[in-house]
């Protein structure tokens, strides 16, 4: 990956940024001081580009925080000093850092120079999401202004408007975006990166707030809603809601209000039926532009609300329509009907041109040239479900668990329950493994298990990464341990934060991370031996431990007895690397099948569910363009049909 | 040739360097002074299934999901995934389908049969390519990676970009021993443009 092209070029250059790239140009063309976060797609690669180019870019600092809340205590207390701070996460990040944000948003910080603004990418489709979840309501429980851009472009001038409004008004701004603006790549004209104005001396204590009931409804009063105030004066103003197309005629006196990604969703819909529209496209999206928004109305017979998922747009639009008395009929999703046929445009999952052409047909009976009932054309084509790699650490674990827990099944005769979190193993709860029966969230999988096995007699298995251990499973496991309540703790130690591009967590071996060695890495075994529960450790760092499987079953096996037998917490930590670190070290000791003894038992290809084991004819088949060497297909083989490559 | 605009569906299975394929092709076509909107895949979504990512470029910017029944171009990485992604070819079956022969199947799963295929594949385009992009990496370059850019040599011959422009682009995405790797897997994949397949 070449990090260098954030910072390098020329103001006026035209460059081809992801939109998430453009934020991070927009942060450091702001003279932004500190950025923290935690991964989640989609918001991930603004936080591993800060990490590459923040010396370089003149700022004080960038870190993968240890989760939400505490990234955006970090950067909330360096804002309120007087620093330029932003802080990034996913949708579901939001929720963990809400409580803080809370108090953040009373706190009005007296220094000049700060501002801080908020960047959360939500995943509608839930692409890489627990749950699809539409984070514009927050901006009302937080009563702060929010911008959302519609392209790359905008995304890094939305960036650099956030700064300025916060600034201006000593409230944090929210800059929203969703998958396919994160992840959309397109021209980005650049601008002059600038260096912070943050000054050595302040006074923190004339910075902060102390937050008395009293003092605190007080500052509510006269800090909140006067500077909510101001926003709206702004957002009125602002060049970010704008009208475009303003003299467009179309025959249906039919105008749009629209924002975000669903804009451009819209053109290509329009373009589509060669039609053309006024639209009122809102960037400034909280607080609305009220009066901007009546005289748009004012304009229309018709006017057509084209939003993702929530009513967030249209239930205020209705109000301001109701509030004006206009007699326009205003087309949308209904926030009343709660039902998928009455709605023109879905409440859930992404939205797209074509459903926003269906729609169009709808409200102004069209005919289209094509059938776009084609959408849901499906042709007969083999599912694929996604699946572990080739050389993932977590197969091992399950083919090792799903043997654990027959013979414990057969000597006590209790149920089995397990419970997952949030990670690449959450794809052991698909076939072959089908390890599954409670997920809610982010290190929540400890917990889970308590409740059950609280209330029952059964063995609760709770399974969880390194990653989403250190974000918010330790909390859980000492609730556990205090309590005594017995259940088994796997912890999948793959050493990084795999699902979202091997970001480092505290636990990674600073040798292998850029910025690594200015890091404590925390011994993951130390830490938990201090926290008194009965540890049991299992390393397969070394590829040619032939006894590996049968090891980690026997620790399995041993240790759920324990956990049912002597009602102890028992926690097994699994030690091993993403596959996706290793091999970009050291070339993987590909595997092969022997045909003279491999008697196609099925075995591999069948329990492993290896991308590159496949059965050819009579025998299995390794690709070696796909193995990665993890060996786990060797030892298991029955008739030691699998042998190491020589290299070459 | 200088073009309106032009929509790309690209498909394949995640690992198969859908997202390299299209920024080269991208930054290539922004380079040939293109507005360019594509729109890419990360996270769990890679993870061995199915992929979609788009591209579309032209005078004005376009959105980063394309309307069904109007691209100009499908290409699919793996020979079945195109079945996911035909509602995008145009009515007029004008559609230009690039599909690599390289088929991925799974155990105990019935892989959509040639017949099959070729039959959904006629009744959507007159404009069909299999490229062996897949025997072409692995016999001349030794390595399937470069798959994805043995198709990126072939399209170019639809393509209004030039070829010290994609090797620019290919440079600001590989560097080093990849980038000649994937400059030869370039070159192979222009030399199939004189065959017919």
């Amino acid at each position: 990956m070449n990090y260098n092209k954030i910072v390098s070029g020329k103001a006026g250059t035209e460059k081809f940024f992801l939109g998430n790239e453009a934020i991070v140009r927009g942060a450091i063309e702001s003279g932004i001081d500190i950025y923290t976060f935690y991964p989640g797609t989609p918001s991930s690669e603004v936080g591993e580009n800060f990490m590459e180019i923040f010396r370089e870019a003149g700022m004080r600092w960038v870190e993968y925080s240890i989760n939400e809340k505490v990234a955006i205590e970090v950067a909330g207390a360096a804002y309120a000093r007087g620093a330029k701070a932003m802080v990034g996460m996913k949708n579901v990040g939001l929720n963990v850092a809400s409580d803080p944000l809370f108090a953040l948003a009373t706190t009005r910080p007296k220094n000049e120079n700060s501002a801080m603004v908020i960047l959360v990418a939500d995943d509608p489709q839930q692409y890489s999401s627990a749950v699809e979840m539409d984070s514009r309501y927050f901006l009302k429980i937080f009563k702060i202004p929010a911008l959302e851009p519609s392209n790359p472009q905008e995304c890094l001038e939305f960036t650099k408007e956030a700064f300025n409004i916060s600034k201006e008004l000593k409230l944090p701004v929210i800059l929203r975006t969703v998958t396919m603006i994160s992840h959309a790549r397109s021209n980005v004209v650049i601008g002059e990166i600038k260096t912070s104005g943050i000054e050595e001396n302040f006074d923190l204590s004339k910075e902060v707030n102390v937050a008395s009931r009293v003092y605190f409804l007080e500052l509510k009063e006269d800090q909140i809603y006067n500077r909510l105030k101001r926003a709206l004066e702004m957002s009125e103003n602002s060049s970010l809601n704008r009208i475009v197309n303003e003299n467009s005629k179309n025959p249906y006196d039919l105008g749009i209000i629209t924002s975000g990604v669903s804009y451009s969703y819209t053109n290509e819909a329009l373009d589509f039926f060669e039609l053309e529209a006024p639209i009122l496209k809102i960037g400034f999206i909280n607080p609305l532009p009220e009066r901007k928004i009546a005289e748009f109305l004012r304009n229309f017979k018709q006017i057509f609300v084209i939003e993702e998922n929530d009513t967030f747009l249209e239930t205020q639009i209705l109000a301001i329509a109701q509030k004006n008395r206009f007699n326009v009929k205003i087309h949308g999703k209904d926030p009343f009907s709660y039902s998928k046929e009455n709605t023109l445009l879905p409440m859930v999952g992404e939205l797209n041109p074509t459903k926003v052409a269906l729609a169009l047909v709808k409200v102004l009976n069209l005919k289209p040239r094509i059938d776009l009932r084609q959408i849901n054309k499906k042709y007969n084509l083999m599912a694929r479900q996604a699946i572990l790699c080739a050389g993932c650490p977590h197969r091992a674990t399950g083919y090792a668990l799903q043997k654990a827990i027959k013979k414990i099944k057969l000597k006590t005769g209790k149920d089995i329950y397990f419970y997952q979190d949030i990670g690449c193993y959450t794809l052991l709860a698909l076939p072959p493994f089908s390890f599954a029966n409670v997920k809610y969230c982010m290190g929540s999988s400890i917990a889970l298990a308590q409740g059950v096995a609280r209330t029952s007699v059964s063995l609760n298995i709770a399974i969880i990464g390194d990653g989403t251990f250190f974000h918010s499973g330790i909390p859980a496991l000492i609730n556990g341990i205090y309590n005594n309540t017995p259940i088994l703790v796997l912890l999948l130690d793959n050493g990084w934060i795999g699902m979202t591009g091997q970001q480092p967590n505290p636990g990674s071996d600073t040798r292998y991370y850029k910025e690594g060695s200015t890091k404590e890495a925390i011994n993951l075994e130390d830490f938990l031996h201090g926290t008194g529960a009965n540890i049991s450790t299992i390393n397969h760092y070394e590829k040619d431990d032939e006894k590996y499987i049968s090891n980690l079953t026997k620790l399995i096996f041993e240790k759920g007895v324990d956990v049912i037998e002597n009602r102890k917490l028992n926690v097994i930590l699994i030690r091993d690397e993403c596959i996706q670190k290793t091999i970009k070290r050291e070339a993987p000791t590909i595997r092969y099948v022997n045909p003279e003894l491999c008697n196609n038992c099925g075995l591999c290809y069948n329990k492993l569910m290896c991308p590159a084991i496949d059965s050819k004819e009579e025998f299995a088949f390794i690709d070696r363009n796909l193995c990665l060497g993890c060996g786990i297909c060797e030892e298991i083989c029955p008739n030691n049909a699998i042998e190491k490559e020589e290299p070459k | 040739m200088k073009v309106d605009s032009y929509r790309i569906v690209l498909t394949g299975l995640g690992g198969q360097g859908l997202v390299s394929l299209l920024q080269i092709l991208g930054n290539a076509l922004k380079i040939e002074g293109y507005k360019v909107m594509t729109s890419e895949t990360h996270g769990l979504s890679q993870r061995g299934g199915k992929v979609t990512c788009f591209l579309s470029f032209g005078n004005k910017l376009l959105a980063p999901i394309p309307m069904i029944g109007t691209a100009d171009m499908i290409i699919a990485l793996e020979e079945s995934t195109i079945l996911d992604v035909l509602n995008f070819a145009k009515p007029d079956k004008s559609t230009n389908l690039i599909i690599s022969t390289y088929e991925k199947h799974e155990i105990e799963k019935d892989y959509p049969s040639l017949e099959y295929l070729l039959d959904a594949l006629y009744e959507i385009s007159e404009n069909i390519y299999f490229i062996p992009a897949h025997e072409v990496a692995v016999k001349s370059l030794g390595n399937l990676k470069t798959m994805n850019i043995v198709i990126l040599g072939y399209i170019l011959k639809f393509l209004p970009i030039k070829r010290d422009v994609i090797e620019t682009a290919i440079k600001e995405n590989f560097l080093g021993k990849r980038f000649e790797m994937n400059l030869k897997a370039l070159s192979e994949g222009q030399k199939l443009i004189s065959k017919n397949f």
